[in-house]
C-alpha cells in the first residue's frame, strides 16, 4: 500500500507491506525500514525499529476531532501528520502552506477582544492579528504568513461561531 | 456530614477523594455539557444546576443552595475559582443553614479588596510593598500621582484595586512614562472590572512568589506551612509550582511563616487559606495578597508534609480542633513540582485546544501524583478553564524531582487534543531552571527569546519513528476495514474519517 505524508511541512512518499507476522517493510521516499510493530490498545503502537539492538518505542497515533489530521505522540511530544496531502482547515502553524489567500478563523466560540491590524496592513509571519476570549483566556490568533491584510471581518465585542473567518490575508 | 461540592474538573474529584477517604457522602453539580464528566460519576449523587454558561450553573448561587436542599446536604466546598471567593456565597450558605466549607463571609469580602489586605497587613506588622496606602478614585489628578510616585520611587507599578490575572497593570520605568502608564491602567481597568481605581506599588527588579499556605481553626489557633514557590509564571499566571523553594533558608523560612500567620490571626480567618508574598534578591519579603481559598497548587504542600488539606478543611468546618504540629508542618520532606496539564496548544501562543479526548494514560510509578479530571471519551468543553490535570512529582530532593517529573511527562499521553506537556519536557530541560535560577518574569523573558519556536519539534530520527509508526497505523486501519490494496482505498478511507468528523465538530 502507498500513499503520501506530510510531516513537519515536510511531505514524503511510503510504502508499507507485510513481511511476516507482526513485521513490516515501511519505504520512506524510497529508504527501507524493516520494522515489528503490534497495537499495544487501541491507539498505540509497540515498534521494534531495529532487530539487531532490539531498539523499542511506543508511540501513539489518534485522529484530531477538529481537523481530522492524525496526532501523533511519542516522548511526551506531539506532532500533525497528515495522509494523502490532507490539510488542516483555517490558520496553519506556518512553514508548509503559505501561498494564496489565508483566512485566520476563530478555532472556538469566543469574543472578540482587539482586532490588531487593519484592512491593506502589512503583517509578518507569526504577527497577532485579532485577539479572541475563550475559554477564561484572552488568545492571540497570528498571521500564518507575511503578506498583506485583505480583509478584516470582525469588531470588538463581537461573539463569534468556532470556524468564523475572522480576517484574509494574501 | 454529606457535603455537596460546588465546582467541576479536577478539584472536584479531588474533594470527592478526601470525602471518600472520610467516609463522608458527595454531591456533585453539573451544567448541561458536564453530564457524563468525571466529578458526577465518582459523586454519591449528581445534580444537573442550569446551562453550559458559568454564569447560570456554577455560579448561579440559587441553584447550587437549592440543589444541597433537594438533596439534603449539610456543607458546601466551593474548591477554587467559581464562587470560592465570593463572600455572598458564602453568607447564602450560612443563612440557608449550609456550613461553607471555608473562611468566614466577612474575612474573604475583607481580603478581597486588595487596598484593605494591605492595610490589614501594615496592621499586622508585616511589611508590604511600598505603595500608596488610598486608592486614586478616577478623579485624581495628574500632579497628586505624580506626587505619590515621587516619594514611592523608580521603578514602580500602577495596578488596579479591583485588579487580577496582570489586567490593569502598567510597569514605569522613569517619571516620563507615569502619565500614559496611568491613562492605560485605567482604561483597561474601567473595561474589565467596571472600577477604574487605580494604586502605586515600587517595582522590585527580580523578585520571587513565595507564599504559604495555612489552616486556621474555630479556637483561635492558626498554623503555617513551608512555603511554595510559584515563580514560573507566563503573563502572570502560574504554570509550575514546586515546595519548599531553594531561595528560602530555614530561619527566613520562619520569619516568613511568622509573617503570614500574624496576618491570618489579625482578621481572625478561619480554615485554609494562602498568603503571597514577594520574596527581593536581597531576602526582604513583602506581603502581596491573601487567597481565601483552597490553592490550585496544595497538592505540593501535601506531598512535602503528608498534611491532607482538604480533609482538614472539613474537619476545621465541623468544629474539630488543629492538632497538627506546628514543627512538623514547617519541616519539608523531600521536594515537590506540580506542572498544571491545560487544554492548549504550545505552538500556537497556547490558544485552548478543547475537544474529545479519545484515550488518556496518565503518568504513574513511584512519587507520582495525577490530580485529573477528566478521562478517556470526554470532551473538554469551551465554557470553562482548559485545566485537565496537575501531574505532581515528589522526590527525596529537588534534582530527582525534576528527573521523576521530566520521566512522567514522558508517559502522560493525551490523545485527540492538544496540550501543555511538551512545553513541561521542555521547561524542565532549561538549565536555568534546573539551577533554579529565575524570577517572576524569567518565563516570559524566555518566551520572548524563543520567538514562538515550536515546542513539538522532533529531531530527524524521532521524526522517522513517527512516520513509521503514523504509516503502520494507516495501513492497519485500512485492513481493518477490509480494504483491498489499492492505493485509493487509503485516501477514501481517511476522506470518511475527515468527513464524519467535520460533521461531528
Amino acid at each position: 500500500m502507498t500513499f503520501e505524508m506530510e510531516i513537519g511541512g515536510r511531505r514524503v512518499a511510503v510504502a508499507v507491506e507485510p513481511s511476516g507476522p507482526g513485521r513490516y517493510r515501511v519505504t520512506l521516499d524510497g529508504k527501507p525500514y524493516d520494522v515489528l510493530a503490534e497495537r499495544s490498545g487501541e491507539f498505540n503502537l509497540s515498534l521494534i525499529l531495529d532487530q539487531a539492538t532490539g531498539r523499542s518505542r511506543e508511540v501513539s497515533v489518534a485522529s484530531a476531532g477538529e481537523t481530522g489530521e492524525l496526532l501523533v505522540g511519542l516522548g511526551g511530544r506531539t506532532v500533525t501528520v497528515s495522509v494523502d496531502g490532507r490539510r488542516r482547515r483555517g490558520t496553519s502553524d506556518g512553514g508548509a502552506h503559505t501561498h494564496g489567500e489565508q483566512a485566520i478563523v476563530a478555532p472556538m466560540p469566543g469574543r472578540i477582544v482587539r482586532v490588531l491590524v487593519g484592512e491593506g496592513e502589512e503583517v509578518a509571519a507569526r504577527q497577532a492579528v485579532v485577539v479572541v476570549e475563550a475559554m477564561k483566556m484572552e488568545n492571540e490568533l497570528r498571521s500564518p504568513k507575511a503578506g498583506r491584510v485583505t480583509k478584516v471581518a470582525v469588531t470588538p465585542g463581537m461573539l463569534v461561531e468556532a470556524g468564523r473567518v475572522l480576517a484574509v490575508i494574501e | 456530614m454529606k457535603i455537596l461540592i460546588a465546582n467541576r474538573g479536577e478539584i472536584a474529584v479531588r474533594i470527592i477523594r478526601a470525602c471518600r477517604e472520610m467516609g463522608l457522602p458527595t454531591v456533585a453539580v453539573y451544567s448541561d455539557c458536564d453530564r457524563a464528566a468525571r466529578h458526577v460519576r465518582d459523586a454519591d449523587q449528581a445534580v444537573h444546576i442550569g446551562p453550559n454558561e458559568a454564569v447560570r450553573s456554577y455560579l448561579a448561587i440559587d441553584r447550587l443552595v437549592a440543589a444541597a436542599r433537594e438533596t439534603g446536604a449539610d456543607a458546601v466546598h466551593p474548591g477554587y475559582g467559581f464562587l470560592a471567593e465570593n463572600a455572598s456565597f458564602a453568607a447564602a450558605c450560612r443563612d440557608a443553614g449550609l456550613t461553607f466549607i471555608g473562611p468566614s463571609p466577612d474575612a474573604i469580602a475583607l481580603m478581597g479588596s486588595k487596598t484593605a489586605a494591605r492595610a490589614a497587613a501594615i496592621r499586622a506588622g508585616v511589611p508590604v510593598v511600598p505603595g500608596t496606602d488610598q486608592p486614586f478614585g478616577p478623579d485624581a489628578t495628574e500632579l497628586e500621582i505624580a506626587k505619590a510616585a515621587a516619594d514611592i520611587g523608580y521603578p514602580l507599578l500602577v495596578k488596579a484595586v479591583a485588579g487580577g490575572g496582570g489586567k490593569g497593570m502598567r510597569g514605569v520605568q522613569t517619571s516620563a512614562e507615569l502619565t500614559a502608564a496611568v491613562r492605560l491602567a485605567r482604561s483597561e481597568a474601567g473595561a474589565a472590572f467596571g472600577d477604574s481605581s487605580i494604586y502605586l506599588e515600587r517595582r522590585l527588579a527580580r523578585p520571587r512568589h513565595v507564599e504559604i499556605q495555612l489552616l486556621g481553626d474555630q479556637f483561635g489557633t492558626v498554623v503555617p506551612f513551608v512555603e511554595r514557590e510559584c515563580s514560573i509564571q507566563r503573563r502572570h499566571q502560574k504554570v509550575v509550582e514546586e515546595s519548599p523553594s531553594l531561595a528560602v533558608t530555614a530561619e527566613l523560612r520562619q520569619r516568613i511563616a511568622d509573617a503570614a500567620a500574624a496576618v491570618a490571626r489579625a482578621v481572625n480567618y478561619t480554615n485554609a487559606g494562602t498568603i503571597e508574598f514577594l520574596l527581593d534578591e536581597d531576602g526582604a519579603f513583602y506581603f502581596l495578597e491573601m487567597n481565601t481559598r483552597l490553592q490550585v497548587e496544595h497538592p505540593v504542600t501535601e506531598m512535602v508534609t503528608s498534611v491532607d488539606l482538604v480533609q482538614w478543611q472539613i474537619r476545621i468546618a465541623r468544629g474539630e480542633r488543629l492538632d497538627i504540629d506546628p514543627v512538623r508542618a514547617l519541616t519539608p520532606q523531600g521536594h515537590a513540582i506540580e506542572c498544571r496539564i491545560y487544554a492548549e496548544d504550545p505552538d500556537r501562543g497556547f490558544m485552548p485546544s478543547p475537544g474529545l479526548i479519545r484515550a488518556i494514560r496518565p503518568a504513574s510509578g513511584p512519587g507520582i501524583r495525577d490530580d485529573s479530571g477528566v478521562s478517556s471519551g470526554y470532551t473538554v468543553p469551551v465554557y470553562y478553564d482548559s485545566m485537565i490535570a496537575k501531574l505532581v512529582a515528589w522526590a527525596g530532593s529537588r534534582d530527582e524531582a525534576i528527573s521523576r517529573m521530566s520521566r512522567a511527562l514522558s508517559e502522560y499521553q493525551v490523545l485527540g487534543i492538544r496540550t501543555t506537556i511538551p512545553f513541561f519536557v521542555w521547561l524542565m530541560n532549561q538549565e536555568d531552571y534546573r539551577k533554579g535560577r529565575y524570577d517572576t518574569s524569567w518565563l516570559d523573558r524566555v518566551m520572548a527569546d524563543r520567538n514562538c519556536m515550536g515546542f513539538n519539534e522532533l529531531e530527524a530520527d524521532e521524526e522517522t519513528v513517527a512516520t513509521i509508526a503514523a504509516s503502520i497505523d494507516a495501513y492497519l486501519r485500512a485492513l481493518a476495514h477490509g480494504s483491498d490494496n489499492r492505493p485509493s482505498s487509503s485516501v477514501s478511507l481517511w476522506q470518511r474519517t475527515a468527513r464524519t468528523e467535520a460533521l461531528r465538530g
